[in-house]
C-alpha cells in the first residue's frame, strides 16, 4: 500500500535545500508530513524493509542515498528484510 | 515532408556518470565506445530533431499527478537537475513546438491521449546519452516522457503502437524535416529492490535477440511475460520497443552490450535498420 506522505517526503527531499534542512534536523523537516507514528518511527530508525513496502523503490532508493546510507548497506537491509518475510509467509 | 531518418537506443545508468571513477577500464572503454559510435550515426542522420523517450525519474511528476505518456510541446526544456549532472552542457534544451504539437494532434485523432507539458525538466535519463555521445551538434529535442517507474504502465503493445503513432506523424508533418529517435533506458536492472545490483543477462541476451529479428508477436509476448520477473529497470524497455514500431519493426543492431555491475544496469546500445 503506498504511503502518500512519505512517498512526498521522500519526493521532497530530493531538492538539495530541502535535503540539507533534513539532514540537519530530520524531527523539524518531519513535522509537515503527516506520517502515523509507525512510519515516523521506521523513518527515524532508518528501517529500510519496513518502509520499503510503503513507497515506489526509486524514491526510496534516491531516499536513503540522500539520507547517506551506503548502497551496500541499503541492498543488505533489503534483501535481509526480504529473506525475513519470506520466513514469516513460510513459518 | 518530413522524414524519418535514424532510430536509436541507449541504457542511461546514472552511475556512469556519479561513479565513473569505480567502472573497470575494460567497460570504461566499451560504453565510451559504444555511446560515440551511437553519437556518430546520430550525427550522420543529420537530424534536425530528435525525439528522445525515457522515463521520469520523480523529477516532474508525483504520484498526485503521474500521465502514462506526456509530450514535450514547449519551445524550451531545462537540463538536469541532478547535482552529479551540472557540468553537462545544456542548461537549456530548445524543442521544436510545431512538430510536437503534431504528433500531439495525430495522437488525439488516433485514439491517444498523452499528456502535454510546455516545459519539463529533462533528467538523466534523458541527458546522459546526449551529453556520453559527444554529438557534434545538438537537434532541437521533443521528450517524451513514458511511465516505466510506477504501475500500472502502458502495455508492450500499446508502446509498439505509439511508435507506429510516431512515424505517421513525422511522416505526414508537412515541413521538410530531418527527425531522429532515440529511446533510453533498460536493458535489466533493479532499484530499490530486495534484487538490487543484479544484472539479468538471460533477459537482456533475449531482449536483443528479438529485437534484432523485428517479429512484433513474440518480442510483444515475451515482454509482457518476462516483465514483472525480472528488476524493475526492465520497464523501461517500453521506450525501445516504441522506437521498435517508429522503425517499422525492421529489427535492430546492438552496437554493443555491456553488462556492468559498477553501474548496476545490463547497458546495450543499438540502432535499429531503418536508420538512414
Amino acid at each position: 500500500m503506498t504511503d502518500y506522505w512519505l512517498s512526498k517526503l521522500f519526493f521532497d527531499l530530493q531538492t538539495p535545500a530541502r535535503a540539507a534542512a533534513y539532514r540537519a534536523d530530520r524531527a523539524s523537516v518531519l513535522k509537515d508530513y503527516p506520517l502515523s507514528p509507525e512510519v515516523r518511527a521506521a523513518v527515524m530508525a532508518d528501517d529500510v524493509g519496513y518502509l520499503a513496502r510503503l513507497v515506489n523503490p526509486y524514491l526510496l532508493r534516491f531516499y536513503f542515498v540522500s539520507a547517506g546510507m551506503p548502497d551496500a548497506e541499503f541492498i543488505g537491509k533489503l534483501r535481509a528484510s526480504a529473506q525475513g518475510a519470506g520466513k514469516a509467509g513460510h513459518g | 515532408m518530413a522524414e524519418l531518418v535514424g532510430v536509436f537506443a541507449a541504457s542511461h545508468a546514472p552511475l556512469i556518470v556519479r561513479e565513473w571513477a569505480s567502472v573497470t577500464p575494460e567497460h570504461k572503454t566499451r560504453l565510451t565506445g559504444a555511446l560515440q559510435e551511437l553519437g556518430r550515426r546520430l550525427d550522420a542522420a543529420r537530424a534536425d530533431v530528435l525525439i528522445e523517450v525515457s522515463p521520469d525519474h520523480w523529477v516532474n511528476f508525483f504520484i498526485n499527478n503521474l500521465p502514462s505518456v506526456c509530450i514535450g510541446v514547449g519551445v524550451e526544456n531545462e537540463g538536469p537537475p541532478e547535482p552529479f549532472l551540472k557540468d553537462f552542457p545544456y542548461k537549456i534544451l530548445p524543442g521544436d513546438p510545431g512538430l510536437a504539437r503534431h504528433i500531439l494532434t495525430t495522437a488525439l485523432k488516433d485514439g491517444f491521449e498523452p499528456s502535454i507539458s510546455h516545459r519539463l525538466i529533462l533528467d538523466h535519463g534523458f541527458c546522459i546519452p546526449l551529453w556520453r555521445m559527444e554529438l557534434k551538434r545538438m537537434p532541437r529535442l521533443i521528450p517524451i516522457i513514458v511511465n516505466d517507474l510506477e504501475p500500472p504502465m502502458i502495455s508492450i503493445r500499446r508502446a509498439l503502437d505509439w511508435g507506429r503513432l510516431l512515424k505517421r506523424s513525422i511522416e505526414s508533418y508537412p515541413e521538410k524535416l530531418r527527425v531522429a529517435i532515440l529511446a533510453t533506458g533498460g536493458l535489466s536492472h533493479s532499484i530499490g529492490e530486495p534484487t538490487m545490483g543484479d544484472i539479468d543477462e538471460p533477459f537482456d541476451h533475449d531482449c536483443i535477440r528479438l529485437f534484432s529479428a523485428g517479429d512484433e508477436a513474440p518480442l510483444c509476448d515475451y515482454l509482457e511475460g518476462a516483465l514483472g520477473k525480472t528488476g524493475n529497470g526492465a520497464h523501461e524497455v517500453r521506450n525501445w520497443v516504441m522506437a521498435h514500431g517508429a522503425a517499422g519493426s525492421r529489427g535492430f543492431e546492438a552496437i554493443d552490450y555491456i553488462s556492468v555491475p559498477e553501474v548496476y544496469v545490463g547497458c546495450c546500445f543499438a540502432s535499429w535498420r531503418a536508420a538512414a
